[in-house]
């Protein structure tokens, strides 16, 4: 009872706090604009990748058509021969996207650094140019996003600051302590029932704009588990922050004291922290500028290309045993062009090993920021966040891995194909796009 | 004035706890301008070695077709300025690898924070990132109850029987405050130039004169606007929680909002819909690989009118080198159009953003210390735009030479030697002059002054109304 009634009390007190309340309209007004910003990209990308699967199949029914009528490939393009595995491949206009997450509505993450539609054929790779970002302003990507994340990552520390900083404090200065230990017999539950209120509070807050975000993008429909995770993270993250309050406001002795100590680990933890790490991250492991990417792509593709043919067919018979009794193999002319067909397959093989060392080096990176967690909170939990809403770069990377097995599972098709003296026809094309659009 | 600004620094100085927060505070910034130079040269030296491999095979081609070349291309790797260790910008953010090759003006990529999971929303710890958002709190912090413990001591109102005037008191309170953060400033940057005193030049010093006045400026505005409220308020604690409030709005809130706004208003186009409009306008034009295109036998006409002959066979020259020419020239335009198109939004997102200034004067700031940098988007649109004209030099001297160098028409066998590959020149990065930028901060600068001024008319009507009971 006595419980409830510090609850009625501090209800009177926060409803009669002007500044409490506007500063609580605040962090509701940026959750509000978090939420609406993360759909919005959300409705962008959906809207984007709608339309390349639009144009996508506009350009697929243009190449079906040449095979309705009996012709090879465009008029202006008389090198084309959509009869043969490699054209037919080439164009079978395979794409894959990075689909979002309605949860992206809660933390629009590191969605915007990375592509998120592909088109894959049998020349391509996972670290292709067009991998890059959407275009947008660098300057505007710097400053970031006020997403719903960033509310509850940075605002939501400030919100409880603001709405805890004099509990205690101001009773002390006004020397009202002694009456206040008389009348609720432990002031340590007295001010734990205080700071409960506003964790309630605050809490309840949280579920209202998640449930509203959730809304936006139909995530109980589409992704309801994205929901119950950012449930548990904003409460576990609220809890790191009211523990770590709870404990100045017990030590502190007077409100300035408390607020200024309440600021220093705020910007200790936000700002201080993050940074230190982010620069010595930077410093240990420096930017990669893919000189090794580089290579692979340019002069290992040259040497790969001027090996004698029975260096470059061995290497093809060793990745493909079945090639050896083909059709094809028995006949000398057409096994060149086979040959020439399918060296795109060495020519993967040689970037994957080149995209497995850059790819260490992430890992080693991402080890190393994952390494200080246990002393920089914000920027775990700021990570967690991300990965519920799949704008982790782990979700990007997983993105890229799919890639390079459509990649992988093209020139699969491609070299088979090509050796068995496979004629394309329209049937066959259509077979294509199932065969390797999908993932095994 | 200037016994008031005396004893307050006595009386600052007297204080153990502002002296070891200011102790350690310098250690933080010393350590930030260390840790920035270390990255500088961290990083330089990997922009060297990749730039030097580059080079190397490039100068090690022992001969090749000069198309080949083209298409072989090289890369760009973008250099870090000297100040980026004060205040990085967008350099993590933007790419920095660029090819160079023929028939395509490529886009840079991988940048630095694609290649890591997220750390710092706020940025690494640079200069910048304490004097943007630390020092201003320091000053709030020690200025919110600069007039007010005067009030409630009583001290005012004999300060001001002793002949002391209201205006000359709170900007004396005003001042004090401000020359901390100014010692603060001065530290970073005579720490900054200790640590690259063999780099110093003109530019430099002009470059970081300007940043200082641009923080300066600000923290002029922030211990002012302190001070007023410390003034016009009894409390104490509502002028520190107003600061407070103003300090999250300026630096948290409003760049966010408006930068997202910004975006909003002036919109840059999906990447899809920029490559399909550009290859939409580049599919106009002649197709260098393409000898059967119509427009490249228009060409062919004129050239053997040209050169009075009747068929490419009998022509001196290389005609599919002049057709890749011709090709490049046309995509040129192509590139200018699109990419320009997508200057001139950024150039329009940036004017907007900096107009916010009137409303926050840390957008200005921000504006101005990244500029003043060198790290911002101006610089790095310029960057971009000089590897372009670097590209149409380097493919123009390789299809010329594949037009003049001695092959005849369809000779695809065709090489160059090396002795034409080492002649073609390396890409020397040629950083933006301060005088050519400065325009571009002016409008920051202006409004950082007004600020300035305005808070000064603040602190001179506020002390007019000041109660000095």
């Amino acid at each position: 009872m006595k419980g409830f009634n510090i609850f009625l009390y501090e209800w009177k007190h926060f409803i009669r706090s002007p500044f409490k309340v506007v500063a609580l309209l605040l962090f509701v007004l940026a959750g509000v604009y978090g939420l609406h910003n993360g759909a919005s990209l959300y409705n962008e990308q959906m809207a984007n990748l709608e339309k390349i699967k639009e144009r996508s199949e506009q350009d697929r029914q243009q190449y079906i058509s040449y095979y309705e009528e009996g012709k090879k490939g465009p008029d202006n393009r008389p090198w084309i021969d959509m009869t043969t595995p490699f054209w037919s491949i080439w164009y079978s206009n395979t794409y894959h996207f990075k689909t979002p997450s309605p949860a992206m509505v809660y933390s629009i993450g590191q969605a915007e650094q990375y592509g998120f539609y592909k088109r894959v054929t049998f020349r391509a790779s996972p670290y292709d140019p067009d991998m890059t970002n959407e275009i947008a302003n660098p300057e505007r990507l710097q400053t970031g996003t006020l997403d719903f994340a960033f509310a509850l990552v940075f605002l939501l520390p400030l919100l409880l600051l603001i709405l805890l900083y004099n509990i205690k404090g101001m009773e002390t200065e006004q020397g009202f302590m002694p009456l206040i230990e008389v009348q609720t017999a432990s002031k340590s539950n007295w001010l734990l029932s205080r700071v409960t209120f506003y964790g309630a509070l605050v809490f309840g807050v949280i579920m209202l704009l998640l449930a509203y975000g959730a809304m936006l993008t139909g995530v109980f429909a589409l992704a309801s588990q994205a929901f119950g995770q950012m449930v548990l993270l904003a409460l576990f993250y609220l809890l790191f922050w009211l523990v770590i309050y709870s404990v100045i406001l017990v030590k502190g002795k007077s409100i300035l004291g408390n607020t200024l100590t309440m600021v220093g680990v705020w910007l200790l933890f936000a700002f201080i922290i993050p940074a230190t790490v982010h620069q010595w991250v930077s410093i240990e492991k420096p930017t990669n500028l893919m000189t090794d990417f580089i290579d692979a792509t340019r002069d290992e593709r040259i040497e790969l290309y001027e090996q004698s043919d029975s260096v470059i067919m061995a290497q093809l018979k060793a990745m493909f045993p079945e090639i050896k009794n083909s059709p094809v193999a028995q006949d000398s002319i057409k096994k060149k062009v086979a040959m020439s067909e399918s060296t795109t397959a060495l020519f993967n093989e040689l970037m994957k090993k080149s995209i497995a060392k850059v790819e260490e080096e992430h890992q080693e990176r991402n080890t190393l920021v994952a390494s200080t967690f246990w002393f920089n909170p914000v920027s775990f939990f700021q990570n967690r966040f991300n990965y519920v809403a799949q704008t982790h770069f782990a979700n990007y990377q997983e993105y890229r891995a799919q890639i390079q097995q459509l990649i992988d599972q093209q020139i699969k098709v491609l070299v088979q194909d090509v050796w068995n003296g496979v004629e394309v026809d329209k049937d066959r094309y259509l077979e294509y796009g199932d065969k390797i659009a999908n993932i095994d | 004035m200037w016994q008031i600004i005396k004893n307050e620094w006595q009386f600052l100085g007297r204080s153990r706890m502002l002296l070891g927060i200011s102790f350690a505070f310098l250690l933080i910034l010393v350590l930030a301008v260390f840790l920035g130079s270390q990255q500088k040269q961290k990083q330089s030296e990997a922009y060297q070695t990749a730039q030097k491999h580059l080079r190397q095979q490039w100068e090690n081609i022992d001969a090749m077709n000069p198309h080949s070349a083209a298409h072989y291309g090289t890369y760009v790797f973008k250099p870090t300025s000297l100040l980026s260790s004060l205040d990085e910008g967008v350099n993590s953010i933007t790419g920095n690898v660029l090819r160079v090759e023929g028939h395509v003006q490529n886009e840079i990529v991988h940048s630095e924070a694609s290649q890591m999971q997220a750390i710092s929303k706020f940025g690494k710890l640079k200069s910048s990132l304490l004097l943007q958002y630390i020092v201003p709190l320091l000053l709030i912090f020690l200025a919110f109850h600069s007039v007010s413990s005067e009030k409630q001591s009583g001290r005012l109102k004999l300060l001001v029987l002793q002949g002391a005037k209201p205006f000359q008191l709170v900007l004396a309170k005003t001042l004090s405050v401000w020359v901390y953060g100014i010692a603060l400033l001065a530290v970073v940057v005579l720490v900054y130039g200790l640590m690259n005193l063999q780099y110093l030049n003109g530019e430099v010093l002009g470059r970081t004169a300007f940043f200082f006045l641009s923080y300066a400026l600000y923290y002029f505005v922030v211990s002012g606007l302190t001070v007023f409220f410390s003034a016009r308020w009894q409390n104490a604690t509502v002028a520190l929680t107003s600061m407070l409030g103003i300090w999250i709005l300026w630096t948290v809130f409003l760049p966010n909002m408006l930068m997202s706004s910004v975006e909003k208003w002036h919109p840059l186009p999906s990447r899809n819909e920029f490559q399909a409009a550009m290859k939409e306008d580049r599919s106009k034009g002649i197709d260098g690989h393409n000898p059967s295109d119509e427009r490249g036998k228009a060409l062919e006409k004129a050239t053997l009118a040209k050169y009075g002959v009747d068929s490419i066979s009998q022509l001196e020259i290389n005609f599919d080198g002049l057709r890749m020419q011709a090709d490049e020239e046309y995509g040129n335009q192509v590139w200018d159009k699109h990419f320009g198109n997508l200057r001139e939004v950024l150039g329009k997102q940036k004017q907007t953003y900096q107009i916010g200034g009137l409303l926050n004067p840390f957008i200005s700031l921000q504006n101005a210390s990244m500029g003043f940098t060198g790290s911002d988007n101006l610089h790095h649109q310029a960057f971009l735009v000089q590897v372009e004209h670097y590209r149409r030099g380097f493919i123009k001297t390789l299809n010329d030479e594949h037009a003049f160098g001695g092959s005849k028409t369809g000779d695809w066998g065709w090489k160059a030697n090396n002795d034409f590959f080492k002649s073609v020149p390396d890409y020397q990065y040629q950083p933006a002059a301060l005088a050519t930028v400065l325009p571009n901060y002016i409008y920051d600068l202006g409004l950082l002054f007004f600020w300035a001024i305005g808070i000064s008319f603040f602190l001179f009507f506020g002390a007019k109304k000041m109660s000095i009971a």
